[in-house]
């Protein structure tokens, strides 16, 4: 049986709770991307890496879902139509960062680097970091929804974060470079350092795209 | 209704059709600019609501308007209101600021001319003295209502989508209010001219309520203006457009500023209160609608400081100041030379 529409705002409510779960699903993303590369770097690819791995490839199949359907409803109902572009903007941004994570873990899969133990420490330190920037960019993004002046207060911790994480990443690949390992175990770590700090480079571009958008929002 | 009546009555309408047609944008530009209302919602809303504030409180103005000279016949009713249409059409082809309510204002001037009328010097400095007021007021309204709009946002928060069907229901209920006002207070420049002069009577409508002769009038010229607004499609969306800079909820403000202001010039309720507190009186009179909102942006402007000060474009208010003074001039000496060919050449009495 049809639906009986009878509230103007009911599409808003049910958009409201997609754009929620949307957020929701990046911070756990990051969550899962942190516990399941810290166990990759200590124990391997294991079953628990295998099962982190399959939670952060549900968590795109559900992020990309959630934004086809937000944007369809955005056009389709006529909302926000001075500030759809901005919102499609930021989902888009936050629907990379979920890809990102996903592909990290498909390399990492496919490859199953071996890092050796004296890098350990800086490697969490480094994925820790980039986890931490894209928990940022999911702050400031639910203050942009709700209180864009506040938006600003986790806007310059996801730059911060970002600088840490390129920071760490070039530390660990100096060391790696300084090392004894062959030369092609060196070019493979670098190849893995490079993707958390893609992450959290693709986050930093999410930070810059919602410090415009909150200024839009607050004009 | 005979049908000299509905000829020499026509010049009132097509001065509320072309009304309609570029008024409607003030009510209504920002939400159908912005895409938050589609015109037909926008278009029959301001109809329904522009017809009843003519019919219900039309008469507050259109007695002010009649203070400053009582067009006795109409002929002379017909000329007036020719003028000020022929002022309206040439001065917008010159792309000079014009208003229906000043040009109509510089035609009575040029009847009580031409028939030796005295002025009612009183009655026309109230007059200059609000056209001065609409746009102060519009920003002052316009100031207090961003103050207030951006403190509730501030204690609320509420999420973007919901402000976004709220200032929706803000929008549709600002213009509604707007419809209402202006056709409260500019349908004196549609039909205000032909009531001194009016044939018509009062006709009772289903025993329910009856209709007075004035009210009657009222009731063609909001007529006129609602067929007006479902032509004002392409002035809404560059108007829109304009104001859209502002964002939804600025426009927002801006068209309850406006609404307000036009709504303090046609009360007759709350220019009892006024009175009755000890305050100044109210002149009922009609106000450049246009005007209103101009003040209303400038308002805006100001509320948020000097960034904001800058914005604002200092020659569009010039121009504003520029049309007080050559409109009425301008209507003025078109009535007066309008009614002579009138009186002479097509031989209608123009004046008792």
């Amino acid at each position: 049986m049809a639906e009986l529409k009878i509230s103007p705002f009911r599409t808003t409510k049910v958009l409201r709770t997609q754009i929620d779960e949307l957020l929701d699903v990046v911070s756990k993303a990051a969550l899962a991307y942190k516990q399941g590369m810290s166990r990759t770097v200590r124990a391997g690819w294991d079953d628990d890496a295998e099962e982190r791995f399959e939670q952060i490839s549900a968590f795109e199949t559900r992020g990309d879902r959630l934004r086809d359907e937000i944007g369809q409803s955005l056009y389709a109902e006529m909302l926000l139509p001075d500030r759809s572009g901005d919102v499609l903007g930021l989902l888009g941004s936050l629907d990379r960062l979920l890809d990102d994570m996903e592909h990290s873990f498909v390399v990492m899969r496919i490859e199953r680097p071996e890092i050796p133990a004296e890098f350990h420490d800086k490697w969490l330190e480094c994925v820790a970091l980039a986890a931490d920037t894209v928990e940022q960019v999911v702050l400031a993004a639910r203050s942009y929804f709700r209180d864009p002046q506040t938006a600003r207060d986790h806007i310059h911790k996801i730059h911060f974060f970002e600088k840490e994480t390129q920071l760490t990443a070039l530390q660990i690949m100096e060391h790696v470079f300084r090392s004894d390992l062959a030369l092609d175990r060196k070019m493979q770590i670098r190849g893995h350092v490079w993707l958390i700090h893609r992450l959290a480079d693709l986050a930093d571009d999410a930070g810059d795209a919602l410090a415009i958008y909150a200024v839009k929002r607050s004009v | 209704m005979d049908l000299a009546f509905i000829v020499f009555l026509s010049s009132g309408l097509f001065l509320g059709w072309s009304l309609g047609a570029n008024d409607a944008a003030n009510v209504f530009g920002t939400a159908v600019g912005s895409r938050m209302l589609r015109f037909s919602t926008a278009a029959i809303v301001f109809a329904i609501f522009v017809i009843l504030g003519a019919v219900v409180s039309g008469s507050g103005a259109s007695h002010g308007l009649g203070e400053l000279g009582s067009v006795n016949a109409l002929g002379g009713s017909f000329t007036v209101a020719l003028s000020a249409a022929i002022t309206v059409y040439g001065m917008t082809k010159l792309t000079l600021p014009v208003s229906t309510t000043q040009a109509i204002v510089g035609g009575i001037l040029g009847w009580n001319l031409f028939s030796a009328t005295a002025i009612n010097w009183s009655t026309l400095t109230k007059i200059l003295g609000t056209w001065v007021a609409c746009p102060i007021l519009g920003a002052i309204f316009a100031l207090t209502l961003y103050r207030m709009t951006a403190l509730a946002l501030r204690i609320t928060k509420p999420h973007l989508l919901s402000l976004d069907q709220w200032t929706r229901v803000g929008l549709l209920i600002a213009g509604a209010l707007g419809a209402y006002s202006l056709g409260a207070n500019n349908i004196a420049n549609v039909v205000g001219v032909f009531v001194p002069a009016s044939p018509l009577t009062d006709i009772r409508v289903g025993g329910l309520f009856t209709l007075t002769g004035p009210q009657h009038l009222f009731l063609l010229g909001g007529l006129a203006i609602a067929v007006g607004a479902f032509f004002s499609r392409r002035v809404m969306m560059t108007v829109g457009k304009d104001i859209v800079a502002v964002g939804p909820v600025g426009g927002w403000v801006v068209v309850m500023a406006h609404a307000l202001v036009l709504f303090v010039f046609s009360s007759q309720s709350l220019q009892s209160i006024v009175v009755d507190a000890g305050l100044p009186r109210i002149p009922l009179v009609p106000v450049s609608s246009s005007q209103a909102v101009v003040g209303a942006v400038c308002g805006l402007a100001l509320a948020r400081g000097f960034c904001g000060l800058r914005q604002i474009r200092w020659t569009v208010l010039r121009n504003i100041a520029v049309g007080w003074v050559a409109t009425p001039v301008v209507a003025a000496v078109i009535s007066y030379v309008a009614l002579f060919f009138v009186q002479n050449v097509f031989e209608q009495v123009v004046y008792l």
